[in-house]
């Protein structure tokens, strides 16, 4: 493809994204405003105690007696030089705090959508070869029930049969505290604690990629290019591969882009039962301590995240078919 | 090692038994079955937990688990429970406590208090040095006090007559105090008055300090490294002035925030030691019977906590003693205390704990569960069945930190439909929770944990003097109890010299409030601490888990 | 739990333009009914739905009052053929009534949804030009932000009770329908009875709701059941986390009680999570034969 023209696309999509970061800002600043209590509210509440004046004082420190536009200008006008700004209740730059957190979710998400794209569209294309036969019933059937089981119920059962009934994986957690095991040990241990929330993470996602590529090659399969594939003799496996499934995978890849915000929400949950250190829980516990600071450090991070998704998936689409053009 | 012994016959019920008891009390009946099944076992490891002190074994790291982390390493500004429980391990105070409040030395050597209780003299420990290697002086022991009375959330209160603090020589700390403090010589243990160091605290803001999440201190423990939202890691201070402790090489901090992820933990030994029942309450039984855990409870005396029913006396309905009365013939305390507390606790009547033995009164409430009796005190308060059974509604706020709260409101909907009162429970986050109880003051009743702190005039006089009654400032006076007998009473305790007329004062305003009914205490939990059968000597002290853990050692 | 998977349709396929007649309507009828998967689907939903509607008179008692021994297993005691939980409560009571929140929650939220979708997903396909940008912008800010966070935002805002959570669920996911709807509006709006209808002098109104959006509705019917299914989801995670109605029971608090319990009494977990499976498969199961019926040549 034309660099100068990704370059463009990749401009263009730059420039429309500031209009939504913005927006994100200003919707989540006036719903947090809107939920009554406040940090330092919050932080009576767990000393057990407080006075007038430490309150009075809280306050102050945390910027929270100036009026609410005021909060919002200083808050843009530090966004605008890439300051997240600086957490009250955590004493941390939102930067620091963010991306401490932030390998542990991306760890996390990207192997559970990695996973589920890869069982996915293996599924659906296992599904899609026994079209209408019982292999592809009982999937199917398979897929449906994953899609509707909630994703913490999952992970609580997966936990009891393989943490504690089988003890094969650890119960929560990343890694080993405290053993000094670096290079290999250490991903592999790191990986081990991945497995179970990946499950449960990705469970709902394997139906749905499942489906998606069944559907779709099934689409694809019925067009005119795949008969003439056929009918210049190309073994069937090529042909699947080849021109079925690349071309499945477009809608496939674009659903998977537009679900990766959403994972973001998903794994608040999934975090919690396990435990992992990652965004999701950091983003609930600042919206009940109204730490509004890091969640909307937080929100710009997985609107950020959302937008390079959808311009990679955009790139990838283009591999895949070339008659689909970056405008 | 050990297993589980045979229930005690007269302890078991035959299935017909159960079933002919009334519902409630099959449900108290069952529990206390398992409950008391559990205490005999926890009873019976701990009669053999080995009191031998041979040499401890030195060496070996030990991991602490905590329920949710802590935003702050030290006890400054913030005294939520999560830094509670680090604090001390690097910054330690002048004293520490024996299982019944008596003080002992730590960073102080030598205590004095003058006759009046005007004069307060203490002797400091010569040769400690902090983390940094500067000397510990008694300048920093006078920064730390003054520091706190400005800034700490209890440290305006507690050090409130303190008007002059000297350091005549170096190991010399003198406060002269305005009137005599009886609580204050309890108010020296590392969490609740921590002794910071001068030279790194003095003249920049304390909250912003950096110091605050990287803490230096006196302590036998040198704070590492802490990974955010993950653990913090302390190592073994060598030059720890108690020689030759501390014994362990390291200490781990893990935070586990769900309490069945918590159980799991202990089971796998991934963690060590929790405090304050990190686990699942109904969960205690099943792993009491782990033959790898241990399970203590002494070590929870500095700081005990009495759950309550708080009325708002501006409501139109609970402005009325009858109708208060009434709510207090219709709960029955020791059906609350399995129910929602599974049995783990002692009941309570009065505001001071029942653990504090000394100023407690132990007298039951005047009203007993009698729930004709409640009936009949609202049909005389004016408030007769509607035609659904009905009397009035009312909506009940439950404080949300702590997972038996919500229990209690649930029970406390059933027990009151019985007397034609329908309570809407409310939910929300803490935040919003201590909002509307102490700010807008837009409730009609809540249930709430109250704690005692170490003595009644600091834990127990917010709640119930008529000038502590300000609406903004969380866990005040939320009733909005006004009596001047009870409030002549409670000032003169907090300065009253004789320790025997100041129990007199005390039990006279227990008597008083049982009577008047502002609030309803219900039950002191118990909190239990549980370790791998590895660690001892964890909780040699009144704080238990939360001291600075000098001694503990790995076995 | 993202409602952005509408059906195994592909999200690009220009639908077929389907004339609004009766014919065409008979056939949709019978290949559903046909359909195994709507069948079986739809008997399960009706039960469910049975069984929320007779709760009031099948389990009178408030199902959070505490009426047994706690912690029976299903079958033990012949008063409590479902067990009872920690409290003592009735786990039978406790799922049927459960029932009616989690429907109530669905149907409520998914309507809302519809409602603000359709609205928005209809102006902006119909009239294009800067309608269109602005409200697709709105659009896309609401799928940037996570949706469960937003649910817990608004939850707080106001207070956890049935019609909030309801509420709010519904707020946050009308994006979909909306997208929907806009491309069907784009596709449909050049179409030849839409030029016809212009050319009699019909106005915007008109031509919108009678002549295109019920040739729109398709796609969107199917996307209910998933609307539903999702909002229940959405509602029993909310719930397992505490943040639902302390005053009614609903099949996540269940879950989220039971959380201490799964070692011992793990059937408190399994039987309101099987309950949730259940609803949420039956309504997958309409979607699919629903989706199947409008499009014939996608299904097997």
């Amino acid at each position: 493809m034309n660099p100068q023209r990704a370059a463009r696309t990749l401009g263009l999509s730059v420039i429309q994204a500031i209009p939504t970061i913005i927006g994100v800002i200003l919707l989540s600043f006036f719903l947090l405003q809107a939920v009554p209590g406040d940090a330092a509210d919050v932080i009576a509440a767990e000393s057990g105690s407080a006075t007038e004046a430490g309150m009075a004082a809280m306050r102050s420190h945390f910027g929270l007696d100036r009026p609410v536009l005021q909060q919002l200008e200083a808050y843009l006008g530090n966004l605008a030089s890439l300051n997240l700004g600086v957490s009250p209740r955590y004493n941390l730059p939102v930067s620091d705090l963010i991306f401490s957190r932030l390998g542990n979710t991306v760890l996390l998400m990207f192997s559970a959508l990695g996973c589920a794209l890869a069982a996915g569209i293996a599924l659906g294309a296992v599904m899609a070869s026994f079209v209408g036969r019982w292999p592809d019933r009982v999937l199917s059937l398979a897929a449906l029930l994953l899609y509707s089981t909630p994703g913490f119920w999952l992970g609580l059962m997966a936990i009891i049969l393989l943490s504690v009934q089988l003890g094969w994986l650890p119960p929560g957690g990343v890694s080993t505290i405290g053993s000094p095991a670096t290079g290999l040990a250490h991903a592999l241990d790191v990986a081990r604690h991945l497995v179970l929330p990946t499950l449960a993470l990705a469970g709902f996602y394997v139906a749905i990629f499942a489906r998606l590529t069944r559907a779709a090659m099934l689409e694809v399969s019925r067009q005119d290019f795949v008969r003439t594939a056929h009918a210049k003799g190309l073994a069937p496996a090529a042909v699947a591969l080849r021109h079925v499934l690349r071309n499945a995978l477009i809608p496939v890849t674009t659903v998977a882009g537009l679900n990766f915000g959403t994972l973001l929400g998903g794994a608040v949950v999934v975090e919690t039962v396990f435990s992992w250190p990652g965004l999701g829980r950091l983003a609930y516990e600042s919206v009940m301590a109204r730490d509004y600071v890091v969640l909307m450090g937080i929100l710009v991070l997985s609107s950020l995240l959302v937008i390079v998704a959808n311009i990679l998936v955009d790139l990838l689409q283009t591999l895949l078919d070339p008659r689909i053009r970056a405008h | 090692m050990t297993s589980t012994p045979n229930p005690i016959p007269s302890l078991t019920l035959t299935q017909t038994q159960t079933q002919t008891l009334t519902p409630i009390a099959a449900t108290l009946t069952a529990i206390t079955r398992r409950a008391s099944l559990g205490l005999l076992l926890a009873g019976a490891l701990l009669a053999f937990a080995p009191a031998l002190h041979a040499e401890p074994t030195r060496g070996g790291t030990l991991t602490l688990l905590l329920p949710s982390e802590p935003t702050a390493l030290v006890t400054v500004g913030n005294v939520a429970t999560p830094i509670l429980s680090v604090s001390a391990k690097v910054t330690e105070g002048l004293l520490k406590y024996d299982y019944d409040l008596n003080p002992q030395p730590q960073l102080a050597t030598a205590w004095q208090v003058s006759p009046d209780g005007t004069v307060y003299t203490f002797t400091l420990r010569q040769g400690v040095k902090w983390h940094d290697g500067k000397p510990f002086t008694a300048a920093d022991v006078a920064f730390s006090i003054g520091l706190l009375k400005k800034i700490h959330p209890r440290g305006r209160n507690t050090f409130a007559n303190v008007s002059a603090i000297e350091t005549p020589d170096d190991h010399t700390v003198v406060l002269r105090l305005t009137k005599p403090a009886p609580y204050l010589i309890r108010a020296f243990v590392a969490t609740e008055t921590p002794i910071i160091p001068k030279h790194i605290f003095d003249g920049a803001d304390p909250l912003t300090n950096p110091a605050i999440s990287a803490p230096i201190g006196t302590g036998p423990y040198k704070f590492k490294e802490w990974v955010r939202g993950s653990h913090i890691v302390y190592e073994r201070n060598p030059d720890y002035w108690d020689k030759p402790k501390p014994y362990i090489d390291r200490l781990i901090v893990r935070v586990v925030a769900d309490p069945a992820a918590a159980a799991i933990a202990f089971e796998t030994g991934t963690v060590d030691l929790g405090y304050r029942t990190p686990v699942p309450l109904a969960d205690l039984a099943r792993l009491k019977a782990v033959p790898t855990l241990r399970f203590e409870t002494r070590g929870n005396s500095y700081s005990y906590n009495v759950t309550r029913l708080e009325f708002n006396l501006d409501e139109p309905h609970f402005k009325n003693e009858k109708v208060r009365q009434a709510v207090a013939h219709a709960i029955d305390r020791n059906v609350i205390l399995k129910v929602v507390n599974y049995g783990v606790g002692q009941v309570a009547y009065s505001p001071i704990a029942p653990g504090l033995k000394t100023y407690n009164d132990p007298t039951p409430s005047p009203y007993a569960f009698d729930l004709k009796r409640a009936n009949a005190l609202l049909d005389e308060a004016g408030y007769p069945k509607g035609a659904d059974g009905v009397r009035f509604r009312v909506p009940l706020d439950y404080n949300p930190i702590g997972a038996d709260g919500a229990r209690l409101a649930d029970y406390l909907r059933t027990t009151l439909a019985r007397t034609g009162i329908a309570v809407t429970v409310r939910s929300q986050d803490a935040s919003a929770f201590i909002k509307r109880v102490y700010t807008d003051r837009d409730f009609a009743f809540t249930t709430n944990g109250a704690s005692n702190l170490f003595d009644p005039t600091v834990g127990v006089q917010r709640l119930y003097w008529s000038r502590n009654f300000i609406k903004g400032v969380p866990f005040s006076n939320g009733t909005h109890y006004q009596n001047p007998q009870v409030d002549a009473l409670l000032e003169a305790a907090a300065v009253e010299n004789d320790p025997a007329r100041r129990v007199q004062l005390f039990k006279e305003f227990q008597q008083i409030v049982a009577r008047d009914v502002p609030d309803l205490n219900l039950y002191q939990p118990e909190f239990i601490t549980i370790a791998n059968q590895r660690v001892h000597d964890h909780s040699l002290t009144a704080d238990g888990v939360e001291s600075n853990l000098a001694d503990v050692y790995l076995q | 739990m993202s409602t952005d998977f509408l059906s195994p349709s592909l999200p690009q396929a220009a639908p077929a333009v389907y004339a609004v007649s009766t014919h065409r309507r008979a056939r949709t009828l019978r290949r559903l009914l046909a359909n195994p998967g709507a069948v079986v689907g739809g008997a399960l939903l009706l039960l469910i739905l049975l069984a929320a509607v007779t709760a009031p008179w099948v389990f009178p008692h408030d199902p959070l009052d505490m009426v047994g021994p706690p912690i029976q297993w299903p079958g033990q005691d012949p008063e409590f053929w479902l067990g009872t939980d920690t409290m003592g409560r009735d786990i039978a009571a406790g799922l049927a009534h459960g029932a009616r929140v989690s429907l109530t929650v669905g149907v409520t939220a998914a309507l809302l949804s519809l409602a603000i979708g359709i609205a928005v997903g209809a102006s902006a396909g119909y009239f294009g030009g800067w309608v269109d940008v602005v409200l697709m912008r709105v659009t896309e800010l609401l799928q940037t932000i996570p949706s469960f966070l937003l649910v817990v935002v608004i939850v707080a805002i106001g207070r956890p009770s049935v019609s909030v959570i309801a509420l709010s669920i519904g707020a946050a996911s009308w994006p979909v329908v909306a997208r929907l709807v806009r491309a069907e509006f784009r596709t449909l709006r050049e179409s030849e009875f839409v030029l016809a209808a212009r050319s009699n002098g019909f106005g915007h109104a008109r031509i919108a709701l009678l002549e295109i959006l019920p040739n729109a509705l398709p796609p969107v019917i199917v996307t209910t059941s998933v609307l539903v299914a999702n909002a229940i989801l959405m509602e029993s995670a909310l719930s397992f986390m505490n943040m639902g109605d302390p005053n009614a029971v609903s099949w996540g608090s269940m879950i989220g009680d039971a959380r201490e319990m799964l070692r011992t009494a793990w059937y408190l977990a399994a039987l309101p999570g099987l309950s949730i499976v259940l609803t949420v498969l039956s309504l997958n199961l309409l979607g699919d034969a629903l989706n199947d019926a409008f499009n014939p040549r996608l299904s097997a």
